[in-house]
């Protein structure tokens, strides 16, 4: 029963972690209207910045954290300017489909920079604390208290700061908001900073937590991929809950199953929810 | 060497462009984003590779090999494909855009964790090696020219066949269903069946592709079937110009090209060869980039007509 219960403990960590990974990618989607596949790679480039800093220059975690998350966050402003500007007039598809391209362009450099083998940041070990024979780590605790501070920081951002009002009503009708006087070239900006901020912060713990491998970054985008649709495409709150229940199906199913399994878990969770409520737990638009 | 670039771009490009020409059927005809072909691709090269495998002996861990013929694998590759694509289509097809990508995609990913961890399959994350294979000498040819032959008829017989049914009055059903649903059921049409009919339809190919690459390869893995394969297939349409089969054909043909061009260049060392594999996979997103984002194909064929 203990085990049992450390696997759920485990995977609520995970779903913290799917949370802070996923409402980066949901928040794109409901602001820019479309599924950045290229969201994942922005995780890795913000985990090997940070090793950079860390490993090679030597620097402590904190300053090398914030400049992997600064540096992440104008790459994607960058990429955001650069690459889906231009064809937003195309539509949803050919954004999704060209975003596949963005991948494809991150992983390459990352791979050629970087190379194949496995990296660790220059951390102190993990210190373990027990609670009624349950096992959590101190780095476990920070993925939880981030993704707790992340969601209650961004929901108090989109509903208590004017350009968070801007955002949303944006996403709710860009022709409206324009000609109401909202500068949309400012809220686009902010959009990009803070979806590709998200993805930094979610790379660091990638790399707290784990170890780093080049192809770690395309493993995530499953995951993000899973949770986003159970939680309904673009919805932010859900994302919450649905990473939750993610985090603890995976994880659970280790009790019974191969561990080999585990993304499997996943994807047949939202197979089964696409069926059944295809519009997710949140969406209320038909699934269109 | 240049003769052995051209045999094997002109292989596998006309193996790949059978996959090309199936999703160009799905999305520029059916309307229909697939984002899992390689589900269908690994389910015919499986289905292949088990029906004509000997049965397991030694340190197979694979439960069923049937020691049959290849022509008869290459038909269970088909029928393999058709199947998947009936069991994905039926509850996904009324799903629709990004949705229906998704889903194809959660499959495609379901798919190839089974075939990786379930080990009675396909030996797990080993695969099958030594698939077996008709040798192309019995007609008198050489390995490569044989094969390369086998996909060009493959290639070619798909796209006449997808050229006939979609220029028939099937065709223009076809259309009608993608281009106005509301319009097409209230003149009697049962426009789900006919999108799953197309959905089941280009599977097939897919299938005979699969079977093919094994026997190219002559050996079924999971590693072989990753979700690449499909960005792949995807690059290519979009390089190719949507909507004409032959586009779809020449693009993939472009890309396999590329990256055969790429795979001569001898590397003095690992990190040297594994700098070129980025880089072609840099290159290969950047065009891919470039080419959503300018149109070439359209701007040039909207000259054309003008």
């Amino acid at each position: 029963m203990t085990l049992f219960l450390q696997f759920v403990l485990t995977g609520l960590v995970t779903g913290c972690f799917l949370i802070l990974a996923t409402i980066g990618f949901s928040f794109t989607r409901r602001v820019e209207g479309f599924l950045n596949i290229a969201h994942a790679e922005l995780l890795g480039v913000s985990a090997f910045v940070t090793w950079g800093c860390n490993k090679l220059l030597g620097w402590h975690i904190l300053p090398s954290a914030a400049v992997g998350i600064i540096v992440t966050a104008f790459a994607g402003l960058a990429i955001g300017r650069i690459v889906y500007d231009p064809i937003r007039r195309f539509g949803p598809s050919v954004m999704l489909i060209t975003s596949v391209g963005v991948a494809y362009v991150i992983g390459g450099t990352i791979d050629a920079l970087i190379g194949t083998g496995i990296r660790t940041l220059d951390i102190p070990l993990a210190t373990s604390y027990r609670f009624w024979g349950l096992r959590i780590t101190d780095y476990q605790l920070l993925v939880v208290a981030l993704a707790i501070v992340s969601s209650a920081s961004l929901a108090l951002f989109l509903n208590r700061t004017s350009t968070g009002l801007a955002i949303r009503a944006m996403s709710a009708n860009p022709e409206l908001a324009a000609s109401r006087g909202i500068d949309v070239r400012k809220t686009s900006r902010a959009t990009w900073l803070i979806s590709s901020g998200l993805a930094g912060v979610a790379g660091v713990m990638l790399g707290v937590i784990a170890t780093l491998s080049t192809d770690i970054a395309f493993h995530q985008i499953l995951q993000i991929l899973a949770v986003a649709i159970l939680a309904g495409l673009g919805s932010l709150y859900a994302v919450i809950v649905s990473g939750l229940i993610v985090g603890v199906a995976m994880d659970v199913s280790v009790f019974w199953i191969p561990a080999g399994y585990r993304p499997l878990v996943a994807f047949a969770v939202v197979i089964l929810v696409l069926l059944f409520r295809p519009q997710g737990i949140a969406g209320s638009a038909a699934g269109k | 060497m240049i003769q052995s670039l051209i045999l094997s771009t002109l292989m596998f490009g006309a193996m790949f462009s059978v996959l090309t020409v199936s999703l160009n059927l799905q999305y520029a005809r059916g309307g229909m984003i697939n984002f899992g072909t390689v589900a269908y691709f690994a389910a015919g090269a499986y289905a292949y590779a088990i029906f004509t495998q000997e049965p397991p002996s030694g340190l197979d861990q694979y439960a069923f090999g049937f020691d049959m013929p290849w022509w008869a694998g290459f038909l269970a590759a088909g029928a393999a494909a058709m199947l998947f694509a009936l069991i994905t289509g039926w509850p996904t097809l009324r799903l629709r855009g990004e949705y229906l990508a998704l889903t194809t995609f959660a499959f495609a990913e379901v798919f190839h964790s089974i075939l990786l961890n379930e080990r009675r399959i396909g030996n797990g994350s080993v695969g099958m090696a030594n698939v077996e294979r008709p040798d192309p000498a019995a007609i008198g040819l050489g390995d490569t020219l044989g094969y390369t032959l086998a996909a060009c008829a493959l290639m070619l017989l798909t796209a006449w066949l997808f050229h006939r049914l979609l220029a028939s009055p099937y065709g223009r059903l076809v259309d009608a269903t993608r281009d106005d649903e509301i319009a097409a059921e209230s003149v009697g049409k049962d426009t789900a069946r006919v999108r799953l009919q197309i959905f089941v339809i280009s599977a097939i190919p897919i299938g005979f592709a699969g079977a093919l690459y094994a026997m190219i390869t002559t050996l079924v893995a999971p590693a072989l079937f990753s979700a690449e394969v499909t960005f792949f297939v995807w690059i290519a349409l979009a390089l190719g110009g949507e909507r004409t089969i032959l586009g779809a054909i020449l693009g993939t043909m472009a890309l396999v090209f590329f990256q055969e061009l790429v795979r001569v260049i001898p590397f003095e060392t690992v990190r040297g060869a594994q700098i070129a594999a980025s880089a072609e996979e840099v290159i290969t997103g950047i065009l891919f980039i470039l080419v959503l984002r300018w149109q070439p194909w359209d701007r040039l064929s909207r000259k054309a007509g003008s």
